[in-house]
């Protein structure tokens, strides 16, 4: 047991006081996190960003003299244009035209709210203009529908659904004090639909933080395992391990407690640093939270291992890595929405561990709403976990060839 | 296996394709001794000791260790070894310390760290980093590592290539103080000289085989009484060298520098200056010297060690 501890604190002490592995494992990670708070946490800011809206009106019947449906999407209308000294709009409308089928529509924007193409959808209801006008005549309690679809994995699309709340309080506001009724217990009530979340709003540091923390373990299991283990085979530190009583299991053993302890270093600092640096309130104090965290530290732990067992050397193992790293991180889900993706990369996002982890992990936390099932999440990395080991236990050389 | 052999190996066999690194050899090696494998490189050696360390498995061959006759090498008979590898690494951001820290967990009674950071002279390195260690260093770590059991049986594979003179006499003086201290070692060297300064026997491999085994006094006097005279000529194409063969009856030129064999010393040496004053041929860099592994060597198998 004292040798396999020595060999877990070996290989962290290695790691931490390497300059090239520390940068790898800490400061790129928290450089990302750092980075993308900072652009993408102000998004939304006066001025600098067009939502693209899609706006659907299904109350096509009027039923008083006024058309209110009308006045809400013509209010939207005006917001879509560009404003004083060509400003640029505050929305990008997107309606369906006279002859388009309403339902397919309405289908396709909720697709593209999902694919990440719509900061929101606003439905005006059918209905929609009795309830206003039943509200000038007292005739009905029930108030006015509007429905507004957002998804949490859109940070535009909060920011964007708390503009319409405002544009139609303003509307509503508008159309009950012409008619001197202004009452606040019959106000349009917007009705937010929330598409895979939790109803809760999301800051972006904390959509981020955990993708932050998968790529972490991602880049470390993908480049540190392989390169710890190529570079000290290559360098025959390993052969000097096989002149004793050490044996291979035990060695592994070491490695892989020595390689999760650094995992656990990364997810604290990395916690940290979004938490009181850069204001995150997500908490992953939860069981879900930790198995889907040590799920993907020993997933990349196997991953590095079966390159090893590929590479013929420390350059090869590299290479392999790199490879591997571009479609495995982009194609996962992490940084952008994978439904639009064409077939044959879709394949690749359903064969990556990766994309279940990331899903798993924010669902987990309460970020996002999986399209995966618990399974699938758990099933499809402990099948990498399975062959990636079979695969290393069996190609893997501990020695250098003569 | 007699009573003071702590090894013997039999028929042992390891072939890589058609090349045969290792055939058929047979040797052993008595308790607190210094056994060295000699010959040039690709004779042999490195595998010879990597199987016996535990690193390779034989092809086939019998291996008599500790009283065991075994198969393989297992991690019962390593926690009885030590062993320095020709060209193993050290993780090179680990501390002197921490290498020898580590390495004494693998092992069931390790000496202290302290103990064996003394006995390699490391002790003021001890929180240094691998990486900014000297080459001598480097060896002298290597070798507290593989005295950190406290081994009975210790192999040096190749312990002084690529250190310097000094350097290289401190190795030879732990080597000394190890078999004082009763050790048993396995040696593999190609210099001649090291051999002969620390081995109770040798074995002398060519090929994958072994082409002699003695002591080093019984493998030099297999040249009788003879002594070697050496000296250099600035012309070893003239036609005054045929001359020679008048003063010596055995005699090699290999490029400028000469080699006579003989019996007689004082007639030969009369014969050689005559020679050299009738020719005015210059005897530079003239010594006169006994036979050493390497002339045995080199009349086995008409190469030189190093060569």
């Amino acid at each position: 047991m004292t040798g396999i501890l020595r060999i877990a604190l070996a290989h962290v002490a290695t790691a931490i006081r390497e300059r090239v592995t520390l940068f790898w494992f800490l400061i790129f990670p928290a450089f990302v996190l750092v980075l993308l708070a900072l652009i993408f946490g102000n998004l939304g800011e006066e001025g600098e960003i067009s939502f693209e809206l899609g706006l659907i009106n299904r109350d096509t019947v009027s039923a008083g003299p006024i058309d209110f449906a009308e006045i809400v999407e013509e209010t939207f209308r005006s917001l879509a244009e560009p404003g004083e000294g060509s400003a640029e709009p505050l929305f990008t409308l997107h309606q369906p035209n006279d002859d388009t089928d309403v339902e397919a529509f309405l289908d396709s924007e909720l697709t593209a709210l999902r694919r990440g193409r719509r900061a929101a959808v606003v439905v005006i209801q059918a209905g929609f203009g009795n309830a206003v006008f039943g509200s000038y005549g007292q005739a009905s309690s029930d108030s006015a529908k509007l429905s507004v679809y957002m998804t949490t994995s859109n940070v535009a699309s909060q920011m964007a659904t708390e503009i319409i709340e405002q544009v139609l309080a303003g509307v509503d506001r508008e159309i009950l004090t012409r008619g001197g009724r202004y009452d606040a217990a019959q106000a349009i009530e917007p009705e937010t639909v929330w598409l895979g979340t939790t109803g809760e709003e999301t800051p972006y540091v904390d959509f981020v933080l955990p993708g932050i923390i998968l790529m972490g373990f991602f880049v470390n299991g993908l480049f540190g395992v392989p390169g710890a283990i190529l570079f000290n085979r290559d360098r025959k530190v390993l052969r000097r391990y096989w002149v004793t009583p050490l044996s291979v299991p035990r060695f592994l053993a070491g490695f892989s407690i020595g390689h999760l302890a650094l995992c656990g270093l990364q997810f604290v600092l990395l916690y940290l640093l979004g938490r009181y640096a850069l204001g995150a309130s997500v908490s992953f104090a939860s069981p879900s939270a930790f198995l889907l965290l040590l799920l993907a530290a020993v997933t990349f732990l196997a991953f590095g291992f079966l390159i090893a067992s590929l590479a013929r050397t420390t350059q090869g193992g590299m290479a392999a890595a790199n490879i591997l790293n571009m479609p495995m991180m982009f194609l996962s889900g992490l940084f952008f929405p994978i439904a639009g993706l064409p077939f044959f990369l879709r394949l690749i996002v359903y064969a990556n561990p990766l994309s279940y982890l990331a899903q798993g992990l924010r669902a987990s936390l309460g970020i996002e709403t999986s399209v995966f099932t618990p399974t699938q999440i758990l099933g499809v990395p402990l099948a990498w976990i399975a062959l990636s080991v079979v695969i290393a236990s069996i190609r893997l050389r501990w020695d250098v060839e003569r | 296996m007699g009573e003071g052999t702590l090894l013997r190996v039999i028929d042992l066999k390891k072939h890589y394709g058609e090349t045969k690194a290792v055939d058929g050899i047979a040797f052993s090696v008595a308790n607190a001794s210094v056994f060295t494998l000699l010959g040039p490189n690709g004779a042999g050696k490195t595998t010879t000791l990597e199987i016996l360390e535990g690193i390779r498995e034989a092809d086939s061959g019998t291996i008599e260790i500790f009283g065991e006759r075994v198969g393989r090498i297992t991690r019962s008979i390593k926690q009885r070894t030590g062993v320095l590898l020709q060209d193993g690494g050290f993780e090179p951001y680990l501390k002197v310390r921490e290498i020898l820290t580590l390495f004494a967990s693998f092992f069931d009674r390790p000496l202290p760290v302290q103990e064996i950071l003394k006995h390699v002279a490391l002790e003021e390195k001890a929180g240094a980093l691998v990486r900014t260690l000297s080459g001598g260093q480097l060896q002298r770590l290597a070798l507290g590592a593989a005295l950190v059991n406290d081994p009975e049986l210790i192999f040096l594979d190749e312990p002084t290539t690529g250190l310097d003179p000094q350097a290289r006499r401190n190795m030879w003086s732990v080597v000394a103080d190890l078999q004082d201290r009763g050790k048993t070692i396995i040696l593999t060297t190609h210099y001649m000289e090291e051999a002969e300064a620390l081995s109770d026997s040798v074995c002398i491999l060519d090929h994958g085989t072994i082409i002699a085994e003695g002591t080093p006094r019984e493998l030099t006097q297999a040249f009788g009484e003879e002594t070697i005279v050496e000296f250099r000529i600035d012309d070893p194409s003239r036609k005054a060298l045929g001359g020679l063969q008048t003063c010596c009856k055995q005699y090699r030129v290999d490029g400028g520098a000469v080699t006579v064999e003989t019996e007689d010393l004082l007639t030969t040496m009369e014969e050689l200056f005559a020679w050299s004053r009738r020719e005015q041929v210059p005897l530079d860099s003239l010594i006169v010297r006994q036979p050493n592994l390497e002339d045995v060597f080199l009349s086995l198998t008409g190469r030189r060690l190093r060569e």
